[in-house]
């Protein structure tokens, strides 16, 4: 059982008229990672999450969530016991209390958490009396989220969970989101905040265009560890770029060294310049970031190889929901 | 084919409707604004109507009742409107509006429960509505219906509170923004009024031909009927009544969405 992935996505497909939303997507998610879905807004997305959480019929391609078929309504309930949802929008009656709200949810499940477990798993102890109404934007998002884990889910839905967070309470949020994993819960979130996929994510998927340009961890990914780095220093005065012991670009003052072995280049640039009896001011060196990489992936050019036809942009904006 | 089951599964839907039934009381109780429209509106106006006619004799324009015992029946009858088709439609859309059905829809708790629990608020609540009216009506000399009539009174309560229930969530799927709810409501229910005889009673046969065959003055009829006269059931407008909410589930379900933004 635990060695079946939790999702399996291959060349899924979804349209809406003439915008292709989804243009042959394909991932993995193994049990009890985080898998981060990342992208632009309109990059397709909330479109795939959707028709993995059941809310969307795809036009074509494989589907599963935990072995079920998510667009099969006969495997609806026993789906919705197994997954919990963090959807896009805050959605809580504002009458209920805190409390009231998560035993109400606790009660559609067969099993569920305990409800004081969760509001504290929330950071919400201490607030199980006030009205839903009365509680700041973040913590009806935390209540939300609460939601979303009161059935215990084995894979649990994020859908953007920080956005609008202020940073130290997306830094609440992400610890949840680690505690949860490491509990054994699997993660499926999106997102289009690199920070975020970066800090929280065993495995990233950048979606561009509606399809995945780059897979992989948030470390290796679009060939981050293996990039070149750049070694950048102030042309020391009296040098000309022809004194220099590598190739280098010179720009003005300001030299620029790509190179696959750091070290080595670093040894060979810091020898001659003590040679010289002079220094490399400014120095630094740098690998690409992820949002380098990130930019890379997502950018303008990317957006050519959209088909004729479809104007990448505005398409898109129609795609993935006004609500933005 | 495997004898080991968690929970007779029939018996663990059943608390659980229960359990959304409850919620939603909660929800409706500890809303001000749905509590008042709901309440205090039809008590309002039988009050007023009591001032009105207090102490009068039954007449031919009200066909042979007290304006008052007239009243007491179709009063009782908006109130039911108010708290199944208007509340509904309006609760129905502000909820897709939000977000909150999707977010239902999220949960395993099946549709039909959902739908079971807030048809069973609703006819609660206006049962609630009818009694309290009943009770003003008694305050001014209308007498409480004999315990022979009770069982005419509860079937057609519940079929009409079923129908406008039908109609409401229909309403609710057929607009697109909660924002018109209430005014699209209105707008159905106000002219539907009038010419069922809530308010005034009805003498033209053109118009009496016609209403009788729209939802509102049938539920009237029927409850004019098991209040005051023989006490039977009025089975032409039960069915003409049942036939609406049909056709109201109809709609309601081939219409029906849960997602703020369509596909």
């Amino acid at each position: 059982m635990s060695g079946e992935p939790a999702v399996v996505v291959a060349d899924l497909r979804k349209s809406y008229g003439p915008v292709r939303a989804v243009r042959g997507v394909g991932f993995r998610v193994a049990r009890g990672e985080i898998f981060a879905l990342l992208g632009p807004n309109g990059a397709g997305k909330s479109t795939t999450l959707e028709i993995l959480e059941g809310f969307r019929a795809r036009d074509a391609g494989r589907a599963e969530v935990l072995g079920l078929d998510p667009g099969d309504r006969g495997a609806a309930r026993e789906l919705r016991e197994r997954i919990g949802l963090v959807l896009q929008d805050i959605a809580v009656e504002p009458y209920l209390t805190v409390r009231e709200t998560v035993t109400r949810d606790a009660g559609y499940y067969r099993a569920p958490r305990d409800v004081d477990e969760v509001i504290g798993l929330v950071g919400l102890t201490g607030q199980e009396r006030r009205k839903v109404r009365t509680l700041s934007g973040g913590q009806k998002r935390r209540l939300d989220l609460a939601l979303g884990v009161v059935g215990d889910p084995e894979l649990l839905f994020l859908d953007e969970p920080t956005t609008g967070f202020d940073p130290n309470a997306r830094r609440g949020a992400w610890r949840l989101v680690r505690e949860l994993r490491d509990t054994g819960t699997t993660v499926l979130l999106t997102t289009h905040s690199m920070q975020e996929a970066q800090a929280l994510a065993d495995r990233v998927a950048v979606l561009a265009g509606g399809r995945i340009v780059a897979e992989g961890t948030p470390d290796d990914l679009g060939g981050r560890d293996t990039a070149g780095a750049r070694i950048r220093f102030a042309l020391p005065p009296g040098c000309a770029a022809a004194d220099l012991p590598v190739a280098a670009e010179v720009r003005g003052a300001q030299v620029t060294v790509r190179t696959a072995e750091p070290t080595g280049t670093l040894h060979r640039l810091t020898g001659w310049a003590l040679q010289r009896g002079t220094a490399l001011v400014g120095l630094t060196v740098e690998r690409p970031t992820l949002e380098d990489v990130y930019l890379d992936l997502t950018g303008p050019d990317t957006a050519h190889d959209t088909p004729r036809g479809t104007p990448p942009d505005t398409a898109h904006e129609t795609a993935e929901g006004g609500a933005r | 084919m495997n004898p080991v089951t968690r929970r007779p599964p029939r018996r663990r839907d059943l608390a659980m409707l229960w359990h959304q039934v409850r919620y939603e009381q909660l929800t409706f109780w500890r809303n001000p604004q749905s509590a008042f429209f709901t309440f205090v509106f039809p008590v309002v106006v039988i009050a007023i109507f009591g001032v009105m006619f207090h102490g009068g004799t039954p007449s031919p324009y009200f066909y042979g009742l007290s304006a008052l015992g007239y009243y007491v029946a179709t009063i009782a009858a908006v109130s039911v409107l108010g708290a199944c088709y208007s509340q509904l439609a309006i609760v129905v859309a502000s909820r897709r509006q939000n977000g909150i059905l999707k977010r239902v829809r999220a949960t395993p708790l099946p549709s039909w429960i959902y739908f079971l629990g807030l048809l069973a608020h609703c006819v609660m609540v206006g049962v609630v509505d009818v009694l309290l009216i009943l009770g003003v009506g008694r305050l001014f000399g209308v007498p409480f219906p004999g315990v022979a009539r009770w069982p005419a009174i509860a079937v057609t309560l519940v079929l009409g509170a079923t129908a406008f229930c039908a109609l409401g969530v229909a309403v609710a799927s057929l607009i697109r923004n909660a924002e018109a709810a209430p005014a699209v409501v209105q707008f159905v229910l106000f002219p539907l009024v009038f010419l069922s005889g809530t308010y005034l009673p009805i003498h033209s046969g053109a118009v009496v031909t016609v209403a009788g065959a729209l939802p509102v003055r049938p539920f009237n009829e029927a409850l004019l009927g098991a209040l005051t006269r023989s006490g039977g059931f009025a089975w032409h407008d039960l069915a003409v009544l049942a036939a609406w909410g049909a056709a109201g589930a109809v709609v309601a379900v081939r219409r029906f969405r849960w997602d703020p933004r369509p596909e």
